[in-house]
């Protein structure tokens, strides 16, 4: 049972990290933004890039070489988070909101077979940083130490935005951008740059995702956005889509859940499991367990 | 008036096109032999379906130039089935309106499975290459047949393996696929047959995932002293991994879907270390004289690449068997099918002798074991 919830925990971090990206973006532009699950895939290449074709891990320790990574990979990916803002989304900001979903999967398609131009169609693996056999025991259960390092560091990322959120003048910004464009547009806020920004922060998160998931696998593939983003949307509907704090329990919920679903019910109905739990809470709480009954705005 | 020359151009025209279109077809019936290929070029086993293109189109390339089938050149027309049912069988549509003889193909069970009909109706031989699923000769389509060995052929070596090894408690893992569900089945009703040996856990997971942590710990509650795994690599890969993460280094033992050097390349070397699994011999293992030459050609042809894996070789011997009934009997469909049931005796390809049973399937036991040793290397163990 608890290693069933260390199972559990582990990829619904990641679901979380992922699921931030969604929540967010819908939260000020009220936009379902389908490229992030490719975004999380970018991420995953691009950190396998710099490990392997630049060998990143030769010059420094393991765990500092994880770090720098991480962080380069979340700016190069936060790059390509505000260049699809400005080419898919922006040009479409006062169109129709079926056009930008529309832009938004085509840019999830386009993103996705760019990708599997670029590095083919094959899996990629991930050099192993730290020893893949290596385990803790703790409390009689034994745990991978990368399992605890992709758990500690999407849990760190989180308690960072969290704090940027609701701490910083920028994080107040986009509070205020998200529950009235408008009145935040009168209070002086720069509404364009706030939008670039969650479509930085967003992404970069969702990288940093893609990254701890192929190290913690070792193997990523140019499609594995499409599920990962899809679970990580379910995450973000579960926790009240549009908020902060709902995406990061609706992911690590989503991730026990199925952890526990294949662990006693039966592994090969784990999506099942996902997609049933995301129907529950549609039909006794629509706007996710977070999430505030909001007036529809006129 | 304008109504009759208009008829008369008419007429001209569907004439001209008539005779055009009879010229075409009565050129490519004297110069080429067309023979379909479908391989998964694209999708899970995509991998695998560009080595049995390469397999194939060298083959066909050395005929070619040494004359080709009785003066006749060979065409190779390709196709993808994309590692999927549904476009395997768009695949053999558009083949059987392309004017084949005879289809090489393909990988995967379910996928061949898909397009078995349709080349049945059309009247095409298919030899399929990697497809090791018991019932798809048992449908009774007289120009089906399949360069591979089947998966009773290897449930009874793993059975045997098993019983070598003098576990006690095993536990089986399918992961739903036509062919792993077949070699589970096949495994387990061997078990039980023989006896001694205890079945703990018998389940399944969903293949294309990339986490199994969950299935890992349910599997370990069972406490096994062997696993058998009849799923592909890509899982199995996974499953070794997070198995070897949590400090649990049971012995794991599976089919010839998981014999693909990708293997170690998704789990890592150091999780796959003492992974056992059946299969036909590889590539490298090869050696017989053809076989030395075929994967000499191979490799200076592709940059010095190997075969991944059997499947590719067993696509050359696809092509080989059907070039051998076309240069004795034509490339008549029915004739092929009636010379390779019944002529074709011991014919020398690339992965051994081939003869064909009346089902179509191979004759002769082609497994053997193998293990990974620590530095991620296949090694052929000695016939028990």
């Amino acid at each position: 049972m608890l290693e069933q919830l260390t199972n559990g925990l582990a990829i619904g971090g990641i679901y979380a990290l992922v699921a931030l990206g969604y929540t967010m973006v819908y939260g000020v532009l009220k936009l379902i933004n389908f490229a992030h699950g490719d975004l999380f895939t970018l991420g995953a290449y691009l950190g396998m890039t710099l490990l392997v074709s630049f060998g990143l891990a030769g010059y420094l320790p393991p765990l500092a070489a994880l770090l720098v990574m991480l962080l380069m990979v979340m700016g190069l990916v936060a790059v390509s988070g505000y260049l699809l803002e400005r080419v898919a989304y922006r040009p479409l900001r006062r169109s129709d909101r079926l056009a930008a979903v529309v832009s938004a999967l085509g840019a999830s398609i386009f993103l996705q077979n760019a990708i599997m131009l670029f590095y083919g169609p094959n899996y990629e693996t991930y050099p192993d940083l730290l020893s893949v056999t290596a385990s803790l025991t703790l409390f009689g259960v034994s745990i991978p130490v990368m399992r605890l390092v992709m758990f500690l560091a999407s849990v760190l990322l989180m308690l960072v935005l969290y704090l940027f959120i609701n701490r910083t003048r920028t994080g107040t910004a986009i509070r205020a951008v998200a529950a009235d464009q408008g009145a935040a547009r009168l209070m002086g806020i720069d509404v364009n740059r706030i939008i670039a920004l969650v479509f930085m922060i967003g992404p970069a998160l969702g990288g940093a995702a893609g990254v701890l998931l192929g190290l913690y696998y070792g193997n990523i593939s140019f499609n594995m956005g499409t599920m990962y983003g899809l679970k990580a949307f379910i995450a973000a509907i579960i926790g009240g889509i549009g908020n902060i704090p709902g995406a990061m329990l609706g992911g690590l919920l989503l991730g026990v859940l199925e952890a526990l679903g294949a662990a006693y019910i039966s592994p090969v109905w784990k999506d099942a499991i996902a997609f049933l739990v995301l129907i529950l809470i549609l039909i006794f709480r629509p706007t996710g367990l977070l999430g505030e009954r909001v007036a529809e705005k006129i | 008036m304008k109504k009759l020359i208009f008829l008369c151009l008419a007429i001209g025209l569907f004439c001209i096109a008539s005779v055009a279109s009879r010229g075409a077809a009565a050129d490519a019936s004297a110069a080429d032999v067309k023979i379909g290929l479908m391989a998964p070029l694209t999708g899970s086993y995509a991998a695998e379906g560009e080595d049995m293109r390469r397999a194939v189109e060298l083959l066909a390339e050395e005929l070619n130039k040494a004359g080709g089938i009785n003066g006749r050149q060979v065409q190779i027309i390709v196709q993808d089935d994309g590692s999927d049912a549904r476009t395997s069988a768009m695949a053999a549509r558009r083949l059987s309106t392309q004017g084949v003889c005879a289809v090489i193909g393909t990988y995967g069970s379910a996928v061949t499975e898909a397009s078995q009909n349709i080349y049945h109706r059309s009247n095409i031989l298919q030899v399929a290459t990697g497809s090791t699923s018991i019932r798809l000769s048992e449908k009774g389509f007289k120009l089906f047949f399949r360069t591979c060995p089947r998966d009773d052929d290897q449930g009874k070596v793993i059975v045997n393996t098993l019983l070598g090894m003098g576990f006690k408690n095993i536990a089986i893992l399918h992961d739903n696929s036509a062919y792993a569900v077949g070699l589970a089945e096949e495994a387990r009703d061997g078990l039980n047959k023989a006896g001694g040996m205890n079945i703990v856990a018998y389940d399944a997971l969903t293949p294309g995932e990339r986490d199994y942590s969950a299935m890992v710990t349910r599997l370990r509650g069972t406490s096994p002293e062997v696993i058998l795994f009849t799923g592909y690599y890509p899982e199995a890969a996974m499953l070794l991994r997070q198995m070897r993460a949590t400090g649990w280094n049971v012995p794991m033992l599976g089919g010839d879907a998981t014999n693909n050097a990708d293997l170690v390349k998704i789990g890592g070397a150091a999780a796959v270390a003492g992974y056992y699994f059946v299969s036909p011999p590889m590539p490298g293992d090869l050696d017989s004289r053809v076989a030395k030459d075929f994967i000499q050609a191979y490799r200076s042809k592709y940059n010095g690449d190997m075969p991944r894996s059997i499947w590719a070789v067993n696509a050359g011997d696809a092509f080989n068997v059907i070039v051998e009934a076309i240069r004795n009997v034509g490339d008549d469909s029915a004739k092929m099918a009636g010379y390779l049931h019944a002529s074709l005796k011991e014919f020398e390809s690339l992965t051994g002798p081939i003869s064909f049973d009346a089902k179509g399937d191979r004759v002769g036991d082609l497994y053997r074991l193998y293990k990974v040793n620590d530095s991620g290397e296949f090694v052929l163990q000695p016939r028990q």
